[in-house]
């Protein structure tokens, strides 16, 4: 809501700012105008985010605004393909855009993207090595990393007595109909994948095959599917076991200490959230002051309090409460990232996996 | 035009005395014939453009004939979750029917003054997004919502019962979300209704039963039409209620297509499921056109 004032005032700001401009030109009698009148007027002071919704909390870019006097405007989008099909239509309208690590790979490919200087963006030295110059973007070129995170288990313990490992132990008859799992075919089919020791990226159609009849048996098991918010069924009550992102989980042992998390025992994967500037943007500068902005341990810490992800920047870590830095959902152990495997794109795929997981449902 | 066949055929010098349209009827139209050029006739004919072209890897249309789409949609799976939407669709059709033909028949034969007061509580929800509504019945009906506490604590039942996340609660927030498009039309042909008609059928020996099925039906029968299709139509593609209070559990044919659009990263076959879609919603209009016609 509170992004839609925001993209609502600096619209209206535009709109003020262009009713200024046809006052200048001068009637005719009066004197020639000063020099310093015909300078060009400085750059307009604003910046355009296309970011995934309830993931930069509004206090955040309002204090951007306070310090930089650079206004904002902020649009949502709830999925990658979301972003990438109103980017591929709109063009230019974005300075700012927050793509997930395998859509980052395609953009970097296909050339889609405005290089960034590093000498503005002095705060990248505060991420975490191992964030930095990824497979998808080899040196930061692009981006900067924002959060990262991960997919795993949230148990109601006081529903659900007996131990959960994996996600074997989830997708089980007794559980028929008291699971929440993120509303997304290739989540779906990518546990079944690590089940079966299936590189999660090696999705060829002999592949999808062979998981076909495990996803066909999970499915009917599964009461909701919901990506936005799978903590909801959890909270009410409705559910008793989930599979679901990190930030999420991390909520729901904050909120009640009944919930467990649980790291899949099979594995799982990371996901790494960034910030990068399309090609075309108007506002680069500007920009790129954001990610330095973001990057600042101060605003990186406001960023985990109220969505409570895998913070890639350490400074900022120092400055979370030793609970906070003690939420599993949050923060996995070392040697657990290290054993996640990350997305890459996988092109005209996506479709097949969704008709197979559409029509498993619809059976 | 079938009411002018009922006219005695018009003079042969009709031409003589009709008046030709000037500028001014063409410039009144303008912003309306803007408007439906823009807004629809345009992007019904990009939808139908793109569900005959393919998709690249990032999901950008690629402008190359191909019939694939449509070869893709025909298949049982994406009938069957159609099938399963009409379904849906016509269940809260009757259920808005019996439930909003008396309230718009209360309404419509009410005081005067009460109507408008009536009216406005009819509508009052209308001043709130659905979607916001949606969520109050995701907190109504879950397991410690406030139905289930009620339900538990007077004792009726010992264990909170499942309403979210099932068939049941699809149809309720459907029904729930457009009975007052049903109540509007029903209230405005009830209002129309002469009782001089009602009174004439008592007098001529018919019971209640009767002056209602062949007097009353029959003259309030535009209104039923009409909020018939104003429920049945926009239930078929809602996919929002749908997926928030069913859970998704049961995709439906909005849904999928709006899948298409994002995940799927298809927007050519989505564009193709849009275009059967509209051409169900075309052939609805016929056909309840051709039965208002009959009568």
């Amino acid at each position: 809501m509170k992004s839609h004032i925001v993209l609502a005032a600096s619209l209206a700001a535009l709109a003020l700012a262009g009713c200024g401009k046809p006052a200048s030109p001068t009637a005719a009698g009066e004197p020639e105008p000063t020099p310093a009148a015909k300078k060009p007027a400085p750059p307009e002071k604003t910046l355009s985010i296309f970011c995934w919704s309830e993931y930069i909390p509004p206090s955040v870019v309002d204090q951007f605004t306070k310090e930089t006097g650079i206004k904002v405007s902020v649009e949502n989008f709830a999925s990658n393909e979301e972003m990438l099909a109103k980017l591929m239509a709109g063009g230019g309208r974005y300075d700012v855009i927050q793509p997930s690590e395998y859509v980052m790979g395609s953009l970097v490919k296909e050339d889609l993207l405005q290089p960034i200087d590093h000498a503005k963006i002095p705060n990248l030295k505060n991420v975490a090595p191992r964030f930095l110059s990824m497979p998808f973007d080899p040196g930061n070129k692009f981006s900067v990393p924002y959060m990262a995170g991960t997919v795993g288990i949230v148990v109601n313990t006081d529903l659900i007595k007996d131990e959960i490992k994996g996600f074997g132990d989830v997708f089980q008859e007794k559980h028929k109909q008291n699971i929440v799992v993120l509303d997304d075919a290739r989540e779906i089919v990518t546990w079944a994948m690590i089940t079966q020791n299936i590189p999660i990226n090696d999705v060829s159609d002999a592949n999808l095959e062979k998981v076909k009849p495990i996803v066909a048996k999970w499915i009917p098991l599964v009461k909701v599917y919901d990506s936005d918010s799978p903590k909801t069924a959890l909270l009410n009550g409705d559910v008793a076991i989930g599979v679901v992102w990190g930030g999420e989980g991390a909520i729901l042992l904050n909120e009640n200490k009944k919930f467990k998390w649980i790291l899949p025992a099979e594995g799982t994967h990371l996901f790494v959230d960034n910030l990068a500037i399309p090609k075309g943007a108007k506002n680069v500068d500007n920009a790129e002051a954001f990610m330095n902005f973001i990057l600042r341990p101060d605003i990186s810490k406001q960023i985990s309090d109220a969505f409570p992800y895998l913070n890639t920047n350490l400074p900022a870590r120092e400055l979370l409460t030793p609970a906070q830095r003690a939420n599993p959902a949050s923060f996995p152990a070392d040697e657990d990232i290290a054993k996640m495997q990350s997305f890459e794109d996988i092109g005209t795929q996506a479709s097949k996996i969704d008709e197979m997981v559409t029509s498993l449902k619809a059976q | 035009m079938a009411g002018l066949a009922g006219h005695p055929p018009a003079p042969a010098d009709a031409k003589l005395i009709r008046r030709k349209p000037g500028l001014m009827p063409w410039l009144i139209l303008t912003p309306l014939l803007a408007w439906l050029m823009l807004f629809i006739v345009v992007p019904t004919i990009m939808l139908v453009v793109v569900s005959f072209a393919e998709r690249d890897a990032l999901g950008r249309v690629v402008y190359q004939f191909s019939f694939a789409n449509y070869a893709r949609a025909f298949n049982w799976v994406w009938l069957k979750v159609l099938a399963e939407s009409v379904w849906y669709a016509f269940l809260t059709t009757v259920i808005c029917m019996a439930m909003g033909y008396p309230v718009g028949y209360f309404i419509g034969r009410a005081p005067q003054r009460w109507r408008g007061v009536l009216l406005t509580l009819v509508m009052v929800p209308f001043w709130t997004s659905f979607l916001i509504r949606t969520y109050a019945w995701i907190a109504i009906l879950s397991k410690e919502g406030l139905v289930n506490s009620l339900l538990v604590a007077s004792g009726i039942f010992a264990e909170p019962v499942t309403l979210l996340y099932t068939p049941f609660a699809i149809v309720l927030g459907l029904v729930y979300n457009f009975l007052p498009f049903m109540i509007l039309p029903i209230y405005t042909s009830v209002e129309k209704l002469d009782g001089a008609m009602i009174e004439a059928a008592y007098d001529l020996g018919a019971g209640p039963a009767r002056a209602f099925s062949q007097v009353i039906i029959p003259l309030t029968s535009p209104g039923i039409t009409a909020g018939a299709l104003l429920v049945f139509i926009p239930s078929i593609a809602m996919f929002a209620i749908t997926t928030l209070m069913g859970g998704g559990t049961n995709p439906t044919i909005g849904e999928v297509i709006f899948k298409q659009f994002t995940s799927g990263r298809n927007q050519p076959f989505g564009a193709a499921l849009g275009t059967l879609l509209l051409l169900i919603f075309v052939i609805a209009l016929w056909f309840t056109r051709r039965m208002r016609e009959e009568h």
